[in-house]
């Protein structure tokens, strides 16, 4: 590995490169959902370029959190996939809207790899404190927004529904202290809002209905509480 | 790895004697300030080319930085 002098500089270009492409593809399926293409840029064109050799954008700590992070997206989304086609076809199942659930094993393709990658560049206890806190808030604004912004519901909803995103809040002050007790709550939490929100049914796997959801609240709580429970010892300060 | 074995580093002992931050090390030899971090912690086991750059740079010999250590069950034999 020959370090170059703009290797810094390069790094973090191609990365905001990604996740600007990542974006404007998100946001142009609104127009038509073959934009999304250009999100499949962002998020796989860097690994392909890697792989062919032609990107050397990552140090090599960086490059094992990625390939961790692949092996990880690779057993959430196979897991997933196991348990929804024992679902499927044990019995005359019906599949409303076939669409979701494609998104479904998108969001949890892309959204392990992004939790695990930034977890294993972080470490256990600041990537779980930076996830959640950054979860909890956009919780928090979603909670506040959707409340005052197309009709005023009183002020019961306006206060009750941000308490969502407390137990994000709570465990990232929680995940620098005790991790391990933390990662239990997290799964706890997860559990909870699993029944609280309803998904999973016998005849009726809403899970697949509810996948963003699911993903993008419980997700971060899993794998925060995943890597919590795996981590061998506390980590010491920066400088 | 043999798990009686454990790799243990001085690279934060002569990091701090040379007077040198993480963030400048890490601009030394062309890695990130979290990766200099990480084997520091010794949660990464850096390649032998990095250990090599890291040596380099802090004019220390790469078996003063980085030591296998026998484990309790070795020491008992």
């Amino acid at each position: 590995m020959i370090p170059s002098e703009s290797a810094a500089t390069w790094r973090s270009r191609t990365s905001l490169l990604a996740t600007i492409l990542m974006i404007v593809g998100f946001l142009l399926t609104g127009i038509s959902w073959w934009f999304l293409l250009i999100s499949a840029v962002g998020a796989f064109g860097p690994g392909i370029l890697r792989e062919l050799g032609w990107l050397d954008d990552k140090d090599e700590f960086q490059l094992q959190a990625i390939y961790r992070a692949g092996y990880h997206a690779y057993i959430a989304a196979g897991l997933m996939a196991f348990v929804l086609v024992a679902y499927i076809r044990s019995g005359e199942r019906q599949i409303d809207h076939p669409q979701e659930l494609a998104t479904l094993f998108l969001i949890t393709l892309c959204f392990t790899w992004f939790l695990s990658s930034l977890i294993g560049y972080w470490g256990p206890q600041k990537g779980a404190f930076r996830i959640l806190l950054t979860f909890g808030s956009l919780w928090l604004g979603f909670a506040v927004l959707s409340n005052i912004g197309n009709e005023w519901r009183g002020w019961t909803p306006l206060l009750l529904h941000p308490l969502l995103s407390l137990p994000f809040f709570a465990a990232a002050w929680l995940a620098l202290v005790r991790p391990k007790i933390t990662a239990g709550l997290l799964f706890l939490a997860a559990a909870f809002f699993f029944q609280f929100f309803g998904m999973f049914q016998r005849d009726n796997l809403s899970i697949i209905n509810q996948g963003v959801t699911f993903i993008l609240f419980l997700g971060p709580l899993l794998a925060c509480g995943l890597a919590l429970l795996a981590m061998k010892k506390s980590e010491p300060t920066d400088e | 790895m043999n798990p009686n074995f454990e790799l243990r580093n001085q690279v934060r002992h002569f990091r701090r004697a040379a007077e040198v931050t993480q963030q400048e090390l890490a601009d030394r030899i062309g890695v990130t300030r979290q990766t200099i971090l990480s084997i520091e912690k010794g949660k990464y086991t850096p390649s032998v080319a990095l250990a090599l750059l890291i040596s380099e740079a802090l004019c220390v010999r790469v078996d003063e930085l980085f030591q296998l250590e026998r484990g309790t069950s070795d020491d008992s034999k």
